[in-house]
């Protein structure tokens, strides 16, 4: 136990560094002493709603990726394996197309991303039972067929409808609206609470189904509930940040090579190596090209990458 | 002693067809049971269908009067635990942590495992002889410790029934007597009720107190071992010409091969 | 692990060295002042056009003219501007285009910056905005002057289109991208210019100011005049000319294809855009 509280302690540690330099660095320099500042007041607060959605959705899309890698018993599963991402997308398109005011856009992403999932369990479905296999093939499937009607509606519609979904394809954290972030940690951070309570289950599943009912867990119910849970956790904070790749397939792997398979440490490792990754990330994306922001998906993919080969290279655990 | 599990006119397949066909049969506390029969006979199937993972067509299964498909889930394995032949699941648990998991039964969610559990692990491990590979990971290990691996993971779960699916067909003969030995022991000292699937019948006809012989989803024979361990029986159900002897050592039925070539000289 | 820790505290701290250190001429300007950013190269040109420099206290990167411009502080790319620098800039004024920028001045109005939206699709809208914008930057007569000028030269272009009979108007296509190829039809500003210098935009049907046309389409209209504008600038005759089945419209035909008309005064509805309505003139009627 102490092995692995030394390395929470790090972590946490690293997260708080991580969290100073995004106050401290931007766009505009501004040293420490002013940032308090009356004047500076709208930059810092714009700095700490971006810091704070960086830290919600690092945490909420890389437990997810965990809850799905377990359940599907595949290493490739992914926050928007199920068809979230696609689904949001194509319900944003259609109501920039429609002409919905922008206040909305939350709201149509949201919806989009539960009615595919809705659309991808009931293709998967096979009377009462849930098979791994049928979920993943639908969710690609369904994940193909609406990318290609947002291709297609673009190419219709033209303009209007490439921006934003430009924005939406490489994610996004800056978020004016406080409200709209307050509204959305609730049902991920319940969401991250309720997963870590399946840590148990999710052990045993990760053993496979068969094992997992031989241990008490009662697989087909859970496995429902963790994709509802996790669906809900990604439509909400699709709403709020577009598409952000990489993280809930990376950091999961990247901290069971550092603290193992076993899911009552992982989570919150890595809840907290994925707000690290997030808030380096964003600092990386706003200020190594500024005043051009690259978008933070470009930079998840382009860190992630390199950082992840040097772990799995090291083999075992660290 | 009462019956532990009644299994009552059970049909159960896994598409159309029915693989197990309206099978009875009762175990008692307290059995040693071997369960044989050819490849494809319903073995497999009937395992799964007395640990909960398949549900029955018709009839039903109770584990003490309790309908267990009614049971509470843990409450049913905290009594009832099963030995897989292969351990499956993609990532690097230690051997610890896997025999661990055989806690889980007697853990609530939010638990964490106790100095009592890590000592019923280890003592699980120390039983299978594997406590020395307790920090490895699983894809470090042979076959044969593996297998010994989810042994004592079931040991773990402290059940008064185990089953196990051909337990001892990675190991080499050594670790198969050493094994069956185990089992025979906490069959006799804790009173561990053992139903086992073997391949090799006299292993089945040396640990056994009772074996049932399954062909093509039905109870060919059931009994002790003189009774089903008989030259017809084997060769109605195997298909294929066997020698049955008194073995000198237990004096139970052992059952000779013969092959072919050989045939010309039986009577 | 204490390695991965260690390579990440230096990753954080070599951000820094990357940043570029930016001390603009803002901050050097009293704030007594009145202080404009511009989002777009258009309005920056007709800010610029105004008399006014030391007010522009912001651009787009995108903003290259005139020369001037280049060297003022810059907000970020024409869709992306950067909330934290317009911020610090302390801007009293916005000036911005619509569509792409939409989103973006959803967020600025939501900070209560005051924003102007110059999205003008014909000579009538553009002369309106140089008018609002001549008011909100109290340049009330280099607006009127400048209007002057510009329908002065509409003027003079339409006196010699109308010499042309109608029959004898030139069919155009004008190309804004090759791939997919798109055209500029009704409603656009283009189009708008295409009209006024006497052509026929052969892409009328599109209903859309900016849509995708089909090849085929082209070879069957047949235009006489074919005139390429990129955005980017990069628009090779060859890649037109040689297209599948295009050298028999007439225009390829009596090398009529154009691709040397800078595309900023074609595509910014701004001071230039009259320069732009004469070029396009001398190339339908040489």
């Amino acid at each position: 136990m102490s092995v692995h509280f030394k390395r929470l302690l790090v972590l946490s540690l690293l997260l708080f560094i991580a969290i100073i330099f995004g106050l401290i660095k931007g766009a505009v320099q501004i040293p420490l002493t002013n940032l308090l500042l009356k004047d500076s007041r709208v930059i810092l607060n714009m700095r700490l709603l971006r810091i704070l959605t960086a830290i919600l959705a690092g945490c909420g899309l890389a437990v997810s990726g965990i809850a799905l890698q377990a359940i599907l018993i595949n290493p490739l599963a992914e926050p928007y394996l199920l068809g979230t991402s696609s689904g949001a997308g194509l319900a944003a398109v259609i109501a920039v197309i429609i002409g919905v005011s922008r206040i909305y856009m939350p709201l149509a992403a949201f919806s989009g991303a539960v009615a595919s999932i809705i659309l991808v369990y009931n293709l998967a479905r096979e009377g009462k039972r849930l098979s791994d296999k049928s979920l993943i093939l639908s969710g690609v499937i369904v994940s193909i067929a609406l990318s290609a009607v947002i291709v297609f509606l673009v190419s219709l519609f033209g303009n209007e409808a490439m921006h934003e979904i430009s924005w939406w394809l490489w994610g996004n954290l800056q978020v004016y609206d406080y409200k709209l972030i307050l509204l959305v940690s609730i049902p991920v951070i319940s969401g991250i609470i309720a997963i870590y309570i399946f840590s148990q289950d999710l052990n045993a599943i990760s053993m496979g189904e068969e094992e997992a009912i031989h241990l008490g867990i009662d697989t087909q119910n859970i496995k429902k509930i963790l994709i509802l849970i996790t669906a809900l956790i990604t439509a909400s904070l699709i709403c709020i940040c577009g598409i952000i790749g990489f993280v809930g397939l990376i950091v999961p792997h990247m901290m069971r090579l550092v603290v193992g398979p076993n899911h009552k440490v992982l989570i919150p490792a890595t809840c907290l190596a994925a707000s690290v990754f997030m808030v380096a990330c964003d600092i990386i994306a706003r200020t190594v090209f500024a005043p051009v922001e690259i978008p933070i998906g470009v930079i998840t993919a382009v860190i992630g990458a390199p950082v992840f080969m040097v772990l799995l290279k090291k083999g075992k655990r660290v | 002693m009462g019956v532990l599990l009644k299994i009552n006119n059970v049909s159960a397949g896994y598409y159309k067809e029915d693989v197990i066909k309206d099978i009875s049969l009762d175990i008692n506390d307290g059995d040693f049971m071997g369960l044989l029969g050819p490849n494809g006979s319903g073995k497999t199937t009937l395992l799964r269908l007395a640990t909960r993972v398949l549900h029955p067509k018709k009839g039903e299964i109770r584990f003490k009067e309790k309908n267990i498909f009614g049971m509470d889930l843990k409450e049913f394995c905290r009594n009832v635990a099963f030995v897989s032949q292969e351990v499956s699941g993609d990532f690097s648990f230690s051997v610890m942590e896997i025999v661990l998991m055989g806690r889980i039964p007697h853990l609530k969610r939010l638990q964490f495992e106790t100095k009592t559990d890590l000592k019923i692990a280890e003592d699980a491990l120390s039983l299978t002889d594997s406590l020395h590979l307790k920090e490895k990971m699983l894809d470090e290990l042979s076959a044969g410790e593996r297998q010994r691996i989810i042994i004592a993971r079931a040991l773990a779960q402290e059940p008064i029934l185990l089953f196990l699916d051909e337990p001892t067909s990675h190991l080499d003969i050594g670790h198969q007597i050493q094994i069956l030995d185990l089992l025979k022991k906490l069959n006799r000292q804790n009173n561990l009720t053992v139903v086992t699937v073997l391949h090799d019948l006299n292993l089945a006809s040396t640990y056994c107190n009772r074996i049932a012989l399954l062909d093509n989803g039905t109870i060919f024979k059931e009994g002790n071992p003189e009774d089903v361990l008989t030259y017809q029986n084997i060769e109605a159900v195997y298909k294929t010409i066997v020698l049955v002897q008194e073995n000198p050592v237990t004096g139970k039925p052992n059952v000779v091969l013969v092959p072919r070539d050989k045939l010309c000289r039986q009577n | 692990m204490k390695k991965i820790a260690l390579i990440i505290t230096l990753f954080l701290g070599t951000v820094p060295l990357a940043q570029h250190n930016s001390i603009t001429e803002a901050e050097t300007v009293p704030l007594n002042h009145p202080r404009y950013i511009s989002l777009a190269p258009s309005t920056t040109e007709i800010l610029f056009a105004l008399g006014l420099d030391e007010e522009i206290i912001g651009v787009s990167s995108y903003c290259n003219y005139p020369e001037h411009a280049k060297e003022k502080a810059k907000v970020g790319d024409f869709s992306h501007p950067n909330m934290e620098k317009i911020f610090s800039l302390k801007p009293d004024y916005i000036f911005c285009t619509g569509l792409e920028q939409a989103p973006v001045i959803f967020e600025l109005k939501r900070f209560n910056f005051k924003v102007y939206i110059a999205d003008p699709k014909n000579m009538k809208e553009l002369f309106n905005s140089i008018n609002d914008i001549g008011k909100i930057t109290d340049r009330t007569k280099e607006a009127a002057a400048l209007i002057k000028r510009m329908s002065g030269d509409v003027e003079i272009v339409n006196s010699k289109v109308k010499l042309i009979p109608q029959g004898k108007r030139t069919k155009v296509f004008i190309e804004i991208w090759h791939e997919p190829l798109m055209t500029a039809g009704k409603g656009s500003f283009v189009d708008e210019l295409i009209t006024l210098a006497g052509g026929i935009n052969i892409a009328y049907e599109a209903q859309r100011p900016y849509s995708i046309f089909s090849a085929e389409k082209v070879v069957g209209l047949n235009p006489d005049c074919i005139i390429i504008t990129y955005m980017d600038k990069t628009a090779p005759l060859k890649l037109v000319e040689t297209r599948f089945g295009w050298k028999n419209i007439e225009a390829v035909k009596n090398k009529q294809v154009f691709n040397d008309i800078n595309p900023d005064i074609l595509l910014r509805p701004g001071p230039r855009i009259t320069e732009g309505l004469k070029e396009i003139y001398k190339r339908l009627y040489p």
